[in-house]
């Protein structure tokens, strides 16, 4: 289906050039937002604009490292800029994960590059993003409305016996979230997260060497599948950054088929 | 057996004043710095990120990680319940909050077959600094109890023989201000 209903809006997606970022441009395109493909290398962001220029939305590509603030500053003004607004920023990028012991853990090698690209970058785009969200919230009902996506992740609610490191540097972006739902709502800027479970290049790769590790992920899911970064994953996304979900602030949407039932 | 209190402040003395175990246990207050809260995220520096969230974060990882070396069998990590609620204006200290709460439970995950729990202790914020009433609307519960709500007894509880089958929780310790 698609009822255009981002026609005229300007979004940012972090990490875009594959997995669940990739979904996410796809479906907000797909709704008529001019996307952003704000990835690291021109390799893996162009052929994901021409994907969507094919099937008639709109999509440029910006390299940014979001782990460098003037990276993430020169995406954001570049795209004003060209396209005179900006009223979704998605930050979905994000680097590391190597499983550890935590009492064996190393700062360096363990913990800073996803502190960067998770915690750091999720302020360096809230702050790169804040004035132009504002305006956009400013604008007559129907026409604008300020919007932050955080892409966390269940493990950032439960901790992780795997990558222990990991959950930490997840629950901070949810953190960051609440806290921008309060410091914003006076703006009528919503800020929210999701938490996936998806079909990204990696997990699919490790399906691929090791199919009793999608039987096994399978297996505990309700819905008795991984979700789709498009259709499953794009779809919260678009929900969270349309409309219908202007009185909603502040929360976490764990989309995972329902292996996770937590909260 | 003294119980080592990491971190420092008025609620790491009343800690290291008031926590007795015979169990070895550690108990780690995370330095979340509610005196540097930050008007806008607009104004918020790099260096302020690295001062307020990454290199206390890096303290509790280590701060565990001595823990564990030690031989500790309880591990209580405090922290204010801005982490969970948020806080305006405090977006970096509701991210260490959160953080080290959660990493909580990646260390309980990890450690608790070699018998050590790891809880986390979640109090009032202003024994941080925070000020609750522009961190955000917490008043749920009508409080009954008189002055500051001091979490030695639950720390001491965690810290005991008789709860060894608690870990990964949080516990609020707050007189019900924030549910």
């Amino acid at each position: 289906m698609n009822s255009r209903r981002l026609e005229n809006r300007v979004a940012i997606v972090t990490g875009a050039g594959q997995g669940v970022g990739e979904g996410i441009a796809r479906r907000l395109a797909q709704e008529g937002a001019t996307v952003v493909i704000a990835a690291r290398r021109a390799e893996t962001g162009e052929p994901v604009v021409e994907s969507i220029r094919s099937r008639g939305g709109r999509a440029v590509c910006i390299v940014t490292d979001v782990s460098v603030s003037e990276s993430v500053d020169a995406c954001v003004a570049s795209s004003v800029q060209q396209f005179g607004r900006l009223d979704i920023m998605v930050h979905n990028a994000f680097m590391g994960g190597i499983p550890h012991k935590l009492e064996k853990a190393q700062i360096e090698k363990h913990w800073t590059l996803m502190s960067r690209t998770g915690v750091w970058a999720s302020l360096f785009c809230a702050r790169a993003a804040m004035p132009h969200l504002v305006a956009s919230s400013a604008r007559p009902k129907g026409e604008g409305g300020g919007r932050l996506i955080l892409i966390t992740s269940p493990s950032g609610v439960e901790g992780s016996a795997n990558i222990p490191l990991y959950s930490p540097a997840k629950a901070a972006q949810r953190a960051i979230a609440k806290s921008l739902a309060r410091e914003w709502g006076e703006f009528g800027i919503t800020v929210n997260c999701i938490g996936p479970v998806a079909g990204s290049p990696a997990l699919l790769t490790a399906f691929d060497r090791n199919p009793a590790l999608q039987q096994a992920i399978e297996a505990r899911t309700p819905l008795g599948r991984v979700g789709d970064i498009t259709d499953d994953i794009g779809s919260v996304a678009l929900f969270l950054a349309s409309d219908d979900s202007s009185f909603v602030t502040g929360q976490t949407i764990i989309c995972d088929g329902g292996s996770f039932l937590g909260l | 057996m003294s119980v080592s209190v990491l971190g420092q402040g008025k609620l790491a003395d009343l800690l290291r004043d008031g926590v007795y175990s015979e169990t070895r246990s550690a108990v780690i207050v995370v330095e979340v710095d509610g005196d540097r809260s930050i008007s806008s995220i607009a104004q918020l520096t790099d260096a302020q990120i690295d001062e307020i969230f990454e290199q206390p974060m890096q303290r509790v990882i280590g701060a565990l990680q001595e823990a564990h070396s030690m031989n500790c069998e309880r591990i209580v990590v405090v922290v204010p319940t801005t982490g969970m609620s948020g806080g305006a204006c405090y977006a970096p200290q509701a991210a260490l909050a959160e953080s080290a709460r959660i990493l909580v439970k990646s260390a309980a995950r990890q450690w608790g077959a070699s018998g050590i729990t790891v809880n986390a202790v979640a109090v009032e914020p202003h024994w941080f600094a925070i000020d609750p009433s522009i961190s955000g609307p917490v008043a749920i519960a009508p409080r009954s109890l008189g002055g500051d709500v001091s979490p030695v007894g639950l720390v001491n509880w965690l810290c005991g023989a008789t709860s060894g089958d608690v870990t990964g929780q949080t516990i609020v310790c707050d007189g019900g201000l924030w549910m």
